[in-house]
């Protein structure tokens, strides 16, 4: 089915939910290809293939509010699937602060976003699949210590449109593709060390070659071996890129109307004020040209636009969206993220590890959680120590826990490195002073 | 990275993020009347799907055309309800409606999976036709006629089933509950109230000539509470789920609930957060099994072990822990949300012992590890829904009662912190560490407890952890909360108990000077 075909879905929901007796609509219909190809240890574990269709809905009926999805599409099963949505909707409360979008919000204009690749759409081909699993497994497993290796490849071919009863049409078509590889390596005793390395982006072009993720995907293992937690300690912390993001996302996760009229966030008096030291500055981007995050409008149809959320430590935006927007009378923005671009510093990650001498190197967090009203946390972490400006010793089972408001005050470094296999694109972060917890 | 394994109370307050399924009263539903256990053709189910027994013998033909060594159609249909109380309106709700069918083709430890939510001839055949496309030997024949099992319908019996239960029914649920929570303290500024229930249908027809049908309910209720004192603002939650029905939310059940969740809430203004090191870690009963379920449980799934990626790979028949430690995955535990009749795969579920006494014993087996280590499956092979291949999965998963005392245990701790309720763990299966958040607790001093805490990380050695297990009481329960597990993308509702538990020593991820 082609993108006019879905546009026409679209339509055609509108039209039957107001039949049904809806006064306002929003449909989506979407469609995605999907192809999934696992290799463990010499042999394909796994071939999945799908196309996936459904349709989601949402109705404004006599002041009240409710969304629908059905992956049920034949005519007679939509218009029973509707109306029961009218018949549920009625049964709400009535809620002034639940309306549609304004239209005035909506897109003016096309803009090319360059999220879909042609290599994609087409797919690859069984032949080319096979050789992206079994050049990684063949790199990873370089090493006689290697109990288990699994590679994989996933990729997507996805489509979508939406229609409103108020106007607004609208197309997307994206592609995305994520190669990566887990390694289990024999260490001491009963244990193993295991990690591995992945990447993911909207173009084939755009990805590592195979070979490269394979070698990193054990380079990285056998950085874990012999892992241990060192003494608890307040010292400073290098922060990967990889891991940085989930950092970042931990401290805007309540930088939104929702938390804030609901009295959940630790944010809630900061806009305009900082919420970080001046080294951090964040761009939501929906342009990102082949960002996976990039959008021409988000999901109610609000037309994107660049948006600073953080400019030298001060907080200068929220995420709002319509319903929140007017019950907590905040500026409507966007109540979703796009592509969150971290401004970038002048070291890589050696040049800062050098430059700070001594603490710890955190490669990832494991679990954890923070505090909606206090940005208190706690996670676990993986990594190493950093000695004499060095990469030392691997050490695991250790938590880092303090306020996300004082760590990043504490925010002394930014990389120039930043991963851009994520809709967060965070380089390397240095923080001073952190609680280590261990033995 | 992909081989973690995370455990979380699906998502709190907020929008569009329950999937929880369930049906509306009036909608198209075979008759009430139906007899569930009559033989085909005049399954019901086949008929609700739109498929019959030559239909599902022509899929396992062509699933089979290639060669398998097992094979299976997974026809699934769920419909589910969520509704939302903020700021005392019931203003947003959602229902939805997912089905399809999941194709599967076996060849010793290879799969082929595809799946289609259209659940034509055509698109299912070509579905089938792909997940073949994975053996390359002579064809396997499915064995006829199907033998038909209905699942127990002992393990979760409603009174009346969602399908029957209008959408006015639940809404004075939610305001009952607002209303209980807002009556018990004057500080309390907001109460968000979550609902979601759903009912799902399967069919899974085998190769091997099985058919296994089963209706599988499901309900949760949360309560989100904010409060405000003295300038300082807390917020917490509490909820129950379980595989029940709406005659289960008493009046008495929602207060309690209703206090559960304000307790949790207040206690937060005066809670601190303990030092920071390795100390002992009083478990309390209930949700703690979070631990067994980190520590233990996923290192036990067999596929981690078939693969030697565990680092439990090598110890079945050997001691792991004192022998007062029993631990048991069970898909048995009536009303739990790990409650299943038979898994994915049409396995009849069981009580598997993990732990006896100890001693390793058991691990957790789908058909495929089954196979490969000759032996029964333990009816742990699951699946988020018809998208996803089945996987060895934990169900509900708790410790039996220990020879202790909750106060002795208490008391026999110098420094420490006791443990009580969480939001969220995860193990690293290879190397065994494994952490949980610790949202409430109590600090305790001179083996008595002597102030709350809050907001902690800890994080352990899987075998280690067992070992350090010292003590353990008489007080084993499961906990009611929506726990949901994921593994490899794929979510599936678990439960978890634990009687109180000392671990003498973990990482407390606390706070020095």
């Amino acid at each position: 089915m082609d993108e006019a075909t879905l546009v026409e879905r679209a339509q055609d929901v509108v039209e039957r939910a107001k039949r049904a007796g809806a006064q306002e609509v929003f449909a989506v219909a979407g469609r995605s290809r999907s192809v999934e190809l696992q290799r463990r240890d010499g042999a394909t574990e796994r071939l999945k293939e799908a196309t996936s269709r459904s349709v989601s809905v949402q109705l404004w009926v006599d002041g009240r509010y409710s969304s629908q999805s059905t992956t049920d599409l034949r005519p007679e099963a939509l218009d029973r699937f509707l109306a029961d949505a009218v018949a549920l909707t009625r049964a709400l409360q009535p809620d002034p602060a639940r309306l549609i979008t304004d239209p005035a919000l909506f897109p003016k204009s096309v803009v090319p976003l360059e999220v879909e690749d042609p290599a994609l759409v087409a797919g690859l081909d069984a032949a080319a699949r096979e050789r992206w699993v079994e050049v990684m497994e063949t790199e990873a497993r370089r090493n006689d210590r290697v109990i288990s290796c699994t590679s994989n490849l996933t990729f997507r071919s996805a489509t979508g449109a939406c229609a409103t009863s108020n106007g607004l049409l609208g197309q997307s078509a994206s592609t995305d593709i994520w190669p990566s590889v887990e390694v289990t390596l024999r260490d001491e005793g009963d244990k193993r060390a295991a990690d591995g390395d992945g990447y993911g982006a909207r173009f084939l072009g755009d990805l590592p070659d195979a070979a490269t993720i394979g070698k990193n995907a054990l380079a990285y293992t056998v950085a874990r071996l012999g892992s241990a937690k060192v003494s608890t300690r307040k010292t400073t912390m290098v922060v990967d890129r990889q891991a940085a993001g989930s950092l970042v996302s931990r401290l805007l996760s309540t930088a939104n109307g929702a938390s804030i009229q609901q009295g959940r966030s630790f944010v809630a008096d900061k806009l305009g004020k900082a919420i970080a030291s001046s080294k951090l500055s964040i761009l939501d981007d929906p342009f990102l040209p082949r960002g996976l995050g990039s959008r021409a409008f988000d999901g109610e149809g609000i037309a994107a636009r660049a948006l600073p959320i953080v400019d030298k430590g001060v907080l200068t935006n929220l995420y709002v969206d319509t319903y929140y927007g007017r019950k907590g009378k905040l500026a409507v923005t966007t109540g979703s993220a796009s592509n969150r671009v971290v401004a970038l510093g002048s070291k890589d990650r050696a040049a800062w590890i050098a430059a700070v001498g001594e603490g710890i190197l955190v490669t990832s967090f494991m679990g954890g959680n923070s505090d909606a009203n206090s940005g208190d946390f706690s996670f676990g972490i993986r990594g190493h120590l950093i000695s004499k400006g060095q990469i030392g010793a691997p050490i695991g089972e250790m938590n880092v826990t303090g306020n996300l408001l004082s760590l990043f005050a504490g925010l002394s470094g930014v990389g120039n490195d930043a991963w851009r296999a994520s809709t967060i694109l965070t380089p390397t972060l240095v923080f001073d002073n952190v609680q280590f917890a261990g033995v | 990275m992909p081989s973690r394994r995370h455990l979380i109370q699906a998502a709190a307050a907020g929008i569009g993020v329950v999937t929880m399924p369930g049906w509306l009263a009036g909608c198209a539903r075979p008759s009430a009347a139906v007899d569930l256990a009559a033989p085909l053709p005049t399954n019901p189910f086949a008929t609700w799907f739109g498929v019959d027994e030559p239909l599902l013998a022509r899929l396992l033909t062509e699933l089979g055309k290639n060669g398998a060594t097992f094979a299976d159609v997974y026809l699934q249909h769920t419909r589910s309800v969520s509704i939302s109380l903020e700021d005392g309106i019931i203003s947003s709700a959602s229902a939805s409606i997912d089905q399809g069918a999941g194709l599967r083709t076996v060849m010793g430890d290879q799969q082929g999976y595809a799946f289609t939510e259209e659940l034509t001839i055509e698109a299912m055949l070509g579905a089938a036709g792909t997940a073949a496309s994975i053996a390359r030997g002579t064809a396997a024949l499915p064995r006829q006629p199907f033998v038909v099992n209905e699942a127990s319908k002992a393990l979760y019996p409603l009174a009346t089933s969602w399908g029957d239960v209008g959408i006015d029914a639940r809404l004075p649920i939610l305001t009952a509950l607002e209303r209980h929570t807002k009556a018990l303290d004057p500080s309390i500024t907001k109460v968000t109230v979550n609902w979601g229930d759903s009912e799902e249908r399967v069919l899974i027809a085998t190769l091997d000539g099985r058919m296994h049908v089963d209706v599988r309910p499901m309900t949760r209720l949360w309560c989100v509470v904010t409060a405000t004192k003295n300038g300082q603002t807390v917020s917490n939650s509490a909820n129950l789920a379980g595989r029940r029905g709406i005659d289960w939310y008493t009046d008495e059940n929602l207060k309690a609930l209703a206090k559960d969740a304000v307790d949790r809430t207040l206690v937060l203004f005066d809670a601190k957060r303990p030092p920071a090191g390795e100390m002992p870690v009083v478990l309390a009963a209930g949700a703690s099994g979070i631990l067994l379920h980190e520590a233990i449980g996923h290192g036990l799934e067999a596929d981690f072990n078939r693969t030697g990626t565990s680092i439990y790979s090598d110890l079945v028949g050997k001691p792991i822990a004192s022998d007062f430690v029993t631990i048991v995955d069970s898909g048995v535990e009536a009303n739990t949300r790990g409650a299943i009749a038979f898994d994915d795969e049409g396995n009849p579920t069981e009580s598997t012992v993990l732990v006896e006494k100890g001693i390793l014993r058991s691990y957790l087996h789908d058909q495929i590890s089954a196979k490969h280590y000759g032996v029964k499956p333990t009816g742990s092979g699951r699946r988020q829904s018809f998208r996803f291949q089945p996987l060895p999965r934990m169900r509900a998963t708790f410790m039996e009662n220990g020879p202790h005392s909750r106060e002795e245990i208490i008391a026999s701790v110098k420094n420490g912190i006791i443990a009580e309720t969480f939001t969220n763990g995860v193990v690293q299966i290879g190397a065994g560490d494994f952490t949980f958040y610790i949202k409430n607790g109590w600090l305790v001093e001179g083996g008595k407890i002597t102030a709350p805490i809050k907001d902690v990380n800890i994080i352990g050695n899987g075998p280690d952890a067992l070992k350090k297990i010292t003590m353990a009481a008489g007080d084993s329960k499961l906990d009611a909360g929506g726990w949901t597990c994921g593994k490899d993308g794929q979510g599936v509702p678990v439960s978890q108990g634990l009687p109180t538990v000392l671990v003498s020593s973990m990482t407390v991820g606390g706070v020095n000077g």
